[in-house]
């Protein structure tokens, strides 16, 4: 009954935000320019809804957010292009997107895996919409179950089972790639009692390793030097196929896609984790309850539509923790609470008596701003996929040009490029060794992360590490890195399969018997 | 007739070189003004920077640009590069109190006397404590700690933040020993609040308002001298009128602010002065501190460098006492609080 009201006034706030020809234009403009932030390596959502902070700052406030939310849906959704078409990821939320994107786009399916990209991320978008406006109190609860404990071990799992799943030959290498990450996270001073580590008395090593310069330098640099010296053949242009995606695909992927929306919200609503592990969980979660786990990674359709899905519905988690408790879900959410402060509005739990029907104004927003992404998503899949009609010998070096301008526009600071540099060359050798990347850039991200809750956890304990086992969401937590990594080891492999087999021979025995 | 054409001319390319050397000094500013903020983007100093910037336009004929220059330590790097452009007055900085911290650290090698700061002003900070929690007033969280030393857990942001300065003045002016968790930012710290992680924190009104009035946290008392009524909430009254000792070592209060290098023209310095107090007299500024708890202070020049003073002296000593100083203060001429 509430809720059917709800709905109705949902409506009514659509409406009356369709009505002024202005909010089109803006919802429009933003979302493009959202798609092409997320779509240049660099450029990340979070330093475009900054940077729209600035310039909406004389707008009225409804105006003001279609034009941020707008361009955190185009943001989050266009890092899938380049992920697909040149195996670039453009933000770290999409780099789970290039495992089969790429792939496909290799095998002459570039269009259709934009088209599915596009209609995934906006499917995602919506889902994680429908929970904000339906269930936001549950996900806000189910958010303070996270505190240092369950941050640390939720971190440790997103490097673990990224490492896990990228690898092509040996798991550990995965693994090691991950540890990488994690001893450069190590740099810079520390967090919580501020002491400097490894910073060799230099000062521009004193606020740490950004995570832009280590995501270009990792991914962009080995591929160019790929494509440009080993002749690696990138997607092939000839068949640019059908764009809009088949009913037929999206309804056999549909239990994909409810359960990646799923893992997505969860996900975004955890204050401080957001898109970039999103997509990884949810691939994850896909390939091992697929029946044909062995086809993730050679372009999959049912992978590049999970990724895609749970780094969209984040965006709907990570507004929930935002508006109802005043604690960003997400990077870019932060930066988004910045800009409602700027506005006058302060989000926490009082904002349905100070602001009734805020809540559901940004939904309305939401919906908006997913239809806006797919629209100009559906009309600039067919053109950028073109773009690799352009020999490689001319459009990478492009890239490359655009890789070192994405790492300087950081702070325009030339320190950026000096780790750009050396990181890529340090990443081409560890992928011609048959290491992967994506784990070394997640290692970078959730690093601090790990350290900072670890360590916190350990002082809130006097340092005990029997909380870890007691609390509920850390035992279940620890189950499923301590399962994800024996699973991995040849031994218990073995021995589990001899176990089951056993089984299995005293169960046909004791049926004949 | 010659010499009355060289008098002439003379005469007009002095009155013409005079005109231009008194528009040079009378016109500042001709161009735009680039104010860069040292913190991200959406944070208190560049919320507070951009709606003043935009307020001081009103009175001055051209635009204050506002961009981030985040990183480093303490802003040292948003500093330099400022520190760095012509003594002008078209470059100044958005800073705040956390600034003061850049030299001990070794982030840059300046004291904040190369500073013309114009201080907007903070929010104050509160100590408050989680909902359930057994403590209804500052006197029964005192006793707690002090019956059983370090037993009580306190939330803030980092380890020499202005967060922890005022929990670490507040143990030392009332003998409550509790044992300080760090945390990333205030608002991690009031979410470990409120998940029940650490049971006191210590942040600012405008950080807590919201959860005080959901009735997430209870507030204990002001670390300020004046107590605050909060709507919706009641009265919070000043940790002062409990512990009158506290005046020693309290209040420690946000600076947040702007400044313009020290040594541009005494016109640059009138003309900015002017358009920023006129800016924090607008209903514009007033209404937003009111709506954000935010207390104005409006110093300027001498009073507004005094007091970037003692907090630098303030928060250098403490940060060395921590160990957490690159530089021993004295070096850099920091004299002890």
């Amino acid at each position: 009954m509430e809720l059917a009201s709800r709905f109705a006034d949902f409506f009514v706030i659509l409406v009356t935000l369709l009505s002024d020809p202005a909010n089109w234009v803006v919802l429009m403009g933003a979302s493009i320019l959202g798609i092409v932030f997320g779509a240049l390596p660099g450029l990340t959502a979070t330093l475009g809804v900054a940077l729209l902070t600035t310039l909406t700052y004389g707008m009225p406030l409804d105006t003001a957010l279609i034009a941020l939310l707008g361009l955190y849906v185009g943001a989050i959704y266009g890092g899938s292009f380049p992920s697909i078409l040149i195996n670039i990821p453009g933000t770290a939320a999409s780099a789970a997107t290039a495992m089969d994107g790429y792939p496909m786009a290799q095998r002459g399916e570039g269009a259709r895996a934009l088209g599915l990209s596009t209609t995934a991320s906006f499917l995602g978008t919506v889902i994680g919409m429908l929970c904000l406006v339906a269930i936001a109190p549950i996900i806000a609860n189910f958010a303070l179950k996270f505190t240092s404990y369950e941050f640390f071990l939720l971190a440790l799992f997103g490097i673990v089972i990224s490492g896990t799943l990228t690898s092509t030959d040996l798991v550990y290498k995965g693994w090691i790639s991950g540890l990488l990450g994690l001893a450069l996270a190590c740099i810079g001073r520390d967090r919580l009692q501020f002491f400097p580590r490894f910073t060799f008395d230099l000062s521009v090593l004193e606020s740490g390793i950004e995570v832009v310069p280590v995501l270009i330098g990792a991914f962009g640099i080995p591929q160019i030097i790929r494509v440009l010296s080993d002749g690696e053949v990138l997607a092939r242009p000839k068949n640019f196929g059908r764009i809009l995606p088949e009913l037929k695909t999206i309804s056999a992927n549909f239990k994909h896609i409810v359960r990646s929306a799923m893992i997505g919200v969860g996900i975004g609503s955890v204050p401080g984790v957001g898109e970039d592990i999103a997509g990884w969980v949810s691939y994850g979660a896909a390939r091992n309850t697929s029946k044909h786990p062995e086809r993730f990674g050679r372009g999959e359709p049912a992978g590049l539509v999970s990724s895609e899905t749970a780094n969209n519905s984040c965006i709907g988690g990570a507004l929930i923790p935002l508006l109802t408790l005043g604690i960003p879900g997400s990077p870019p959410a932060a930066m988004l609470l910045g800009a409602l402060m700027l506005h006058g509005v302060n989000p926490g739990p009082m904002i349905g008596f100070e602001r009734p029907g805020f809540l559901l104004e940004v939904t309305a927003i939401l919906l908006l701003a997913s239809f806006a992404m797919w629209i100009n998503g559906m009309l600039l899949a067919r053109q950028v996929v073109r773009l690799l009609a352009v020999p490689a010998s001319i459009f990478l070096p492009i890239v490359a040009l655009m890789c070192v301008l994405g790492s300087y526009a950081l702070g325009l600071n030339m320190v950026n490029l000096y780790l750009m540099v050396p990181m890529g060359i340090v990443a081409y050798l560890l992928v011609r060794m048959e290491y992967p990347i994506a784990p070394l850039v997640i290692g970078v991200i959730l690093g601090p992360m790990a350290d900072e809750n670890l360590r916190r956890a350990l002082m809130v304990s006097d340092g005990s590490l029997v909380p870890f086992f007691t609390r509920p969401v850390a035992l279940i937590l620890v189950t499923v890195i301590v399962l994800t990594l024996l699973s991995q080891v040849p031994f218990v492999r073995r021995l589990t399969g001899r176990l089951i087999g056993v089984i299995g021979h005293v169960f046909k025995r004791g049926t004949g018997s | 007739m010659k010499r009355l054409i060289t008098l002439a001319s003379v005469g007009l390319w002095s009155l013409g070189l005079v005109t231009l050397a008194g528009t040079a000094a009378a016109d500042y500013p001709e161009r735009d003004i680039t104010n860069v903020v040292v913190w991200s983007a959406g944070g208190g100093t560049d919320v507070s920077n951009r709606i003043i910037s935009a307020e001081m336009e009103q009175f001055l004929p051209v635009r204050i640009n506002v961009t981030n220059k985040p990183g480093g330590v303490a802003g040292s790097i948003g500093m330099s590069y400022v520190h760095g452009r012509p003594a002008d007055g078209y470059t100044i900085v958005g800073l705040s109190e956390s600034c003061v911290t850049a030299g001990v650290q070794g982030g840059w090698d300046q004291k904040m006397d190369v500073w013309y700061p114009f201080i907007v002003g903070g929010s104050p900070d509160l100590i408050s404590v989680t909902a359930d929690a057994p403590y209804q007033n500052l006197k029964e969280l005192v006793e707690a700690a002090r019956s059983n030393p370090g037993s009580i857990k306190a939330a803030a942001s980092g380890a020499g933040s202005i967060h922890h300065l005022n929990l670490l003045a507040l143990m030392k002016g009332t003998g409550a020993q509790m044992s300080f968790i760090p945390y990333a930012g205030s608002a991690p710290a009031q979410n470990a609040a409120m998940t029940g992680e650490v049971s006191v924190v210590v942040t600012s009104l405008a950080e807590q308002q919201q959860l005080l009035k959901g009735g997430k946290l209870r507030a204990l008392g002001m670390l300020v001298p004046d107590a605050f009524t909060v709507d919706g909430v009641g009265d919070i009254p000043s940790a002062f009128t409990a512990y009158p000792e506290l005046s020693e070592h309290l209040p420690i209060s946000q600076a947040i602010g702007m400044a313009v290098r020290n040594d541009v023209p005494d016109e640059v310095k009138t003309v900015l002065s002017d358009a920023f107090t006129k800016a924090l007299a607008t209903d514009k500024v007033k209404q937003w501190a009111a709506d954000n708890y935010y207390v104005l202070s409006g110093k300027t020049g001498d009073a507004a460098s005094e007091e970037f003073a003692r907090l630098e002296s303030l928060f250098a000593w403490t940060l060395h006492d921590l160990g957490a100083a690159k530089l021993d203060p004295s070096t850099l001429g920091i004299a002890k609080p």
